[in-house]
Parts: structure tokens; sequence; C-alpha cells
């Protein structure tokens, strides 16, 4: 019997806005479980965790769990279902960029057959749960993909869990605690007591009470020594970015430039610490809750689908004609991007799918008006920070903030000019990813020119020395010589 | 009278004691703070592009800083381009000048990677390279560390089989970046509508 405590979040979330709320759309059906598609495809280098490469070949036999992909930061990805790899070709990805990439298509067979790992058995250390994450394919389920094993470090004093879910849309993750609290609570108990963690807190939006219950229950249910504390927040956007969960939950505001974890303070998302759990008993991730929202979805709902379902047979789920769909949102209205090519498989961060009618409003000019600033959650000056980018002064814009704007996109919802503000930022701080690491190269660059230089002189001068050694040696012998025979002359 | 004299005299050797101690700690701070070298190199070497390339005629990147420093013309760095020439003009206070190069220079991202199959391991392109970006050994293949590489093409002339390509510098397998936000329309944003906000 664990034991919680139930606390009203007492501070305000600078900025922020109150959205209209649409989950209701998509949370009042069931859960169900799709059927498995013909084809599922893995992208090699978008699948989460950086660039991989294949560990299959065409015509192998793949089951469910097995190996496929293997990333450059580690992290394993498996096959979600059981069949026979098909091909390793270019194929459309459900990526902002919209464009193919190297897949491996699976044409599943629809038998059973899984190729799981054996059970870990506690106890178990830090670095044995973090090689299990890596087989087990765990990333950041919330939408960054990040393999979040990496923040696992000793000296961690809380863990947070993200569970506010604030894009108006999604019942993903409300959708993963009414029906598995308890794989969640369990994971960040097993997480807790391997980092020894002291304290876990679950921040959870006020919209969301049969997930409220269901998390009561399964942490009364659970025998962990963790001490959990529920964190009601007010639903206002965005309450789930993670600087602005740990400031709602606990009043720490993490610096500019650091990280939440170098404040010992690790978030996870809900799903993650499930697939945590269930990773521990041998079971790779190999499906999620995807959920299927919009006014033109006829049948909204929430769904479990194998990753690297095509986006086509969920649409089809949802009972809708995909003819009909010009475009769909992959992720939250607020955050997400649009995609038009169906047959892209779903990724382990894909949480939504989201069909609207498209209502195209033509941008104007900055009136100044400053209402971006308003409600920027990092108080920000939106206004200042897209007149630099459009006027392609990336210097200004960094003066301005650039790299801690969280591209909420709150911004893009208040402008009256319908300015695409959020876009300009995302791009921005490309750009200043890549120069950051141009300079990188550039520093380092530099490091070995000069060691080169150090090096040469170096080996020059010792040359130098051993022939001043050898010369002034051979002057004495050859003047000893002549002596002598000056002498017997 | 006598007064006066006492306090004129005790004044006097007050603001001398504190004009000597006041010479003393500025002594000692010149001592202790002394900066070798003209720091001026420094921030010039820091916004040239490290490739080492040799041609501005200088061997070197922090040899061009040392000759910017002491005159000579900021626009010689052709990997540089135009944003490093904006910025040593903005360091220096000087006027902006265009790039001094000849006018078909192609001045793009490139690498150099060695043709393996020809390389007969005669490790004098290892021996060109400024930044040890090349590896190998005698008789053996050489390679080049492509994220190393600064593209300088000094390795291109030594080699006596020609096995040396400088192409277009490779982007890591999951590189993208965002288009520009208008150019492509999108419909993201089908509109949410804001309640109020607080």
């Amino acid at each position: 019997m664990a034991k919680y405590q139930i606390k009203l979040c007492e501070r305000q979330l600078e900025g922020g806005i109150y959205l209209e709320e649409f989950k209701y759309i998509s949370n009042a059906e069931p859960c169900v479980l799709l059927e498995t598609p013909a084809i599922l495809s893995f992208p090699l280098n978008f699948s989460g965790g950086g660039p991989g490469d294949s560990l299959v070949q065409v015509v192998d036999r793949v089951s469910k769990g097995t190996p496929i992909i293997q990333c450059v930061s580690g992290v394993i990805h498996v096959a979600s279902r059981s069949g026979v790899v098909t091909a390793l070709q270019d194929h459309p990805i459900t990526h902002p960029s919209a464009r193919d990439s190297k897949c491996i298509l699976v044409e599943t067979d629809g038998t059973d057959n899984q190729d799981y790992l054996p059970p870990l058995n506690w106890p178990f250390n830090t670095a044995t749960l973090r090689q299990r994450a890596i087989e087990a394919g765990i990333l950041g389920l919330g939408g960054a993909g990040f393999p979040n094993f990496k923040k696992w470090s000793d000296g961690t004093q809380i863990l947070i869990i993200n569970a506010a879910e604030c894009e108006p849309y999604l019942t993903a993750d409300d959708t993963l605690m009414r029906i598995d609290s308890r794989s969640m609570v369990r994971g960040a108990s097993i997480l807790s007591q391997t980092l020894d963690i002291k304290k876990v807190i679950i921040g959870i939006e006020d919209n969301k009470p049969e997930a409220l219950d269901a998390i009561k229950l399964a942490i009364g249910e659970s025998q962990s020594s963790c001490s959990f504390e529920i964190v009601l927040l007010e639903t206002k956007y965005p309450s789930g970015g993670e600087r602005q969960l740990i400031w709602l939950a606990l009043g720490i505001e993490v610096p500019s430039g650091s990280r939440s974890i170098e404040n010992g303070i690790l978030v996870h998302s809900p799903g993650t610490l499930a697939a945590l759990s269930r990773a521990v008993d041998g079971e790779p991730i190999t499906d999620r809750v995807v959920t299927l929202t919009g006014d033109l979805i006829a049948h909204p709902r929430n769904v479990i689908a194998p990753i690297g379902t095509p986006l086509l047979s969920l649409i089809k789920a949802a009972k809708t004609d995909p003819e009909q769909l010009d475009s769909i949102t992959i992720g939250g209205p607020m955050m997400g991007y649009s995609i038009s090519e169906y047959s892209a498989g779903i990724t382990k961060t894909t949480n939504c799918i989201l069909a609207r009618a498209p209502t195209k409003q033509a941008e104007g000019p900055c009136i100044r008006c400053g209402a971006c600033a308003a409600v920027c959650p990092v108080a920000l000056q939106p206004q200042q920070m897209i007149l630099a980018l459009r006027g392609d002064s990336l210097g200004q814009a960094l003066h301005e903030g650039l790299v801690d704007c969280i591209e909420c996109a709150a911004c893009n919802v208040v402008c009256p000019s319908h300015i695409p503000l959020a876009e300009w930022f995302k791009l921005g701080q490309f750009k200043q990813h890549e120069k950051d690491l141009e300079k990188k190269l550039a520093i380092e660059a530099r490091e070995r020119f000069e060691k080169r230089n150090q090096r040469l002189a170096r080996i020059e001068a010792d040359q130098e020395a051993k022939r001043t050694t050898r010369r002034d040696k051979g002057a004495i012998a050859l003047t000893k010589a002549r002596q002598s025979r000056e002498k017997s002359i | 009278m006598t007064d006066e004299i006492t306090i004129l005299s005790a004044g006097v050797l007050v603001l001398t004691l504190i004009g000597l101690s006041g010479g003393a700690l500025l002594k000692f701070a010149s001592r202790a703070f002394q900066v070798n070298g003209n720091p001026l190199i420094k921030s010039i070497d820091e916004l040239l592009p490290q490739t080492q390339c040799g041609q501005c005629g200088h061997p070197g990147c922090k040899p061009y800083a040392e000759a910017i420093a002491s005159g000579e013309a900021i626009n010689r760095c052709p990997p540089g381009g135009q944003e490093t020439i904006d910025r040593l003009a903005k360091l220096l206070g000087q006027d902006s000048l265009p790039l001094d190069t000849e006018p078909d220079t192609v001045l793009e991202d490139l690498v150099a990677v060695v043709i393996e199959e020809d390389c007969i391991g005669c490790t004098k392109c290892i021996q060109a390279c400024p930044v040890d970006a090349i590896v190998g050994a005698a008789k053996l293949m050489h390679t080049v560390i492509t994220d190393q590489c600064t593209g300088c093409d000094l390795c291109i002339d030594p080699c006596p089989v020609d096995c040396i390509d400088m192409i277009l510098r490779p982007k890591s397998a999951d590189y993208w970046m965002p288009s520009q936000p208008g150019v492509i329309v999108s419909d993201r944003s089908g509109r949410i509508e804001m309640l109020h906000h607080g």
C-alpha cells in the first residue's frame, strides 16, 4: 500500500492561454486494439534516437520483439509484429520533413510469434536498467523521442511524471492512464528505487478526472515504498512544457542553458514509464496509444496500434475515407506538423492523428500589439524575435532569447495578424543549432592545428639537437684523428 | 598659525600616502593581470573559420589573424565568406569589403575523400593535412575522417596518384531543416479558439 498526497497547484503559469477543449471528441469511446496491418514500415534514421543501421536483411523472418534497427545512440528498435522483411527502400515517413527515407518494410504474417527479452530480477542497478531500456527501444514517448535513459544518473532527487497533456485535442496519455496506470506507477517505482529517488510527483491537469481516479487506485494497490505526490494543475496551455511543469510542481525555474536533470529533476511521460515497466518484464516497445480525432474523423477514438502501422490503416480504423482528407496533422494542433502521405508508418512518438477542416487565414503585417509577449510562457518578446529573424539577423534573435523558446505556439494563436511565429522560431533554432555545430568543429580544428604545429616544432627541435650533438662529436673525433696523423708524420 | 601648518602638512601627508598606495596597487595589478600577446589576435582568430587552408596566403588561420591585427586587409578568407568579413569589419571598426577572390571561386562546403582502391600509401597527404584529419600508415591505405576535414584541399596537390576528390560535405542521415514559413502553405493551425487569457 503506497501512500499519496494530492495538492492543488499553488502557482500560476506565467503567460500561457486558456484554449477551447476538444478532448471530449476522442476520449468518450473505449480504446480498442487495432488489427495488425498487412505492411509495417520502420524508418532507419527517423525512428527516434538518431540515425540507425538495419540489423536485418530482405527475406529475413522477424517476430514481435526481434531487433531490427540499431541507432547511433545505442537504442534498438524492434519489429512490432511477426512477419517477413520484404524491402529495405525509400518510403514515406511520419516526420515534419515530409520526405521519403530508407525504411524497413515488414509484411506481417498474422501469427503471434514473440521474441522477447528475459525478465529482469530485482534488485538491479542503474547500468542494468539502462541496458534494458536500450534493448527495449525506450525513448521519450511524450513527443521528443529523446533517448531518455541518458538522463538517468545517480544524484537525481525528484521524478516528475508529466501527465499534463495540455494540447487541446490529445487524449493518448489520458487513455493510457485510464487503462494502464498500474504500469505507469510500477515503472515510476522501479526507476525511482533504482536511482534512489526519494519523491515522485505526478503533474496532471484538472481536466482528466477519470485518469486521476485510475492513478489513485493504482498507487493504492502498489507495493512501492516511494512517496507519491499528485499535483493538480489548472488546465492552461502549455502547463505540460517540461520547464513549465517543473515550475508549477516545485516552484523551481530551470535556468536558461541548463537541463532539468542537471538540477536533480527527472521528467518522464506516463507512456515512457509504462513502457519501462513492461521492458523489465522483457517486453520491448511494440505498440502505442494513438488518438484519432478532429471534425473530419467520422469515428474519433483512441487505438492501440503497432509501431510502423501505416497512417492509412489508422484513418480507416476511424471509419474515415482518406481520399477526403487533403492532409492530416500529426500531434496536437499547437505543436504538430501536417503530412499528406498516408502510407507512412507511425513511430514511437506519433501520439495523435488530427484531421480538421482547414481554415486558411491570410498573414498580415505585425501591428506591434504585443499580444504574443503577454502569452509567452518563457517571457520572451516574440514580436522582436520575428523582426530579427525576418531580417535574417539570427544574432539579434538570440539576443532576444531565441534558444529559450519552447515552440509552444501560444503566440501563433493570439496573433491578430495570423503570423506563424512559432514556425519562424523553430527554423531559427535549427539554424542556430547548425551554427553551433560548425563552431564546435572549428574549435576542434584549431586545437588539432595548434597541436600539430607544436608536434612538428618539437620533432624538428629534437632532430636539430641530434644533428648538433653528432656534428660536435664528429668534429672532435676528426680533430683528434688529424692531430694523431700529423704526429705520426 | 602653527595649527594651520600642522593641518596642512597632515593633509599633504595623507594625500601622498593615498597616492603612493594607489601607485603600488596599480603596479601590482599590472603585473598580476598582465595580458600576454595581443588580445585582438585572439578575437580575430575566433571569427575565422579554422579551415587552415592557406588561401589567404598565410600558413593557417592564426597567422592570418596576426596579419590582420597588424593591418592586413580583412577580405582574404574565402571559406569564411562575406559573413566573416562583415563580422571582422564590425570587430575592427572598419568598413566591410567584398571578398577578394577569383570571380569563379566555388564557395561550397566541401570535404576530401580518398578513393581507397587507388591509394598507394605514400603518406604525402597525411603530412599535408593541417588539421590531422587523414589517418593511415606507409604503404597502407589512407582515409579522411570526414567530420574533421575542413575542406582546405591542401592534400589534393601532393597526391602522386590523384586519388583524392573533393565532394560536398555529406549531411547526417537524419538531417533536415524546416522550410521557411509562408513558402509552403500549411493548414497546421486550422485555427484554435482561445477562450481568454490571464
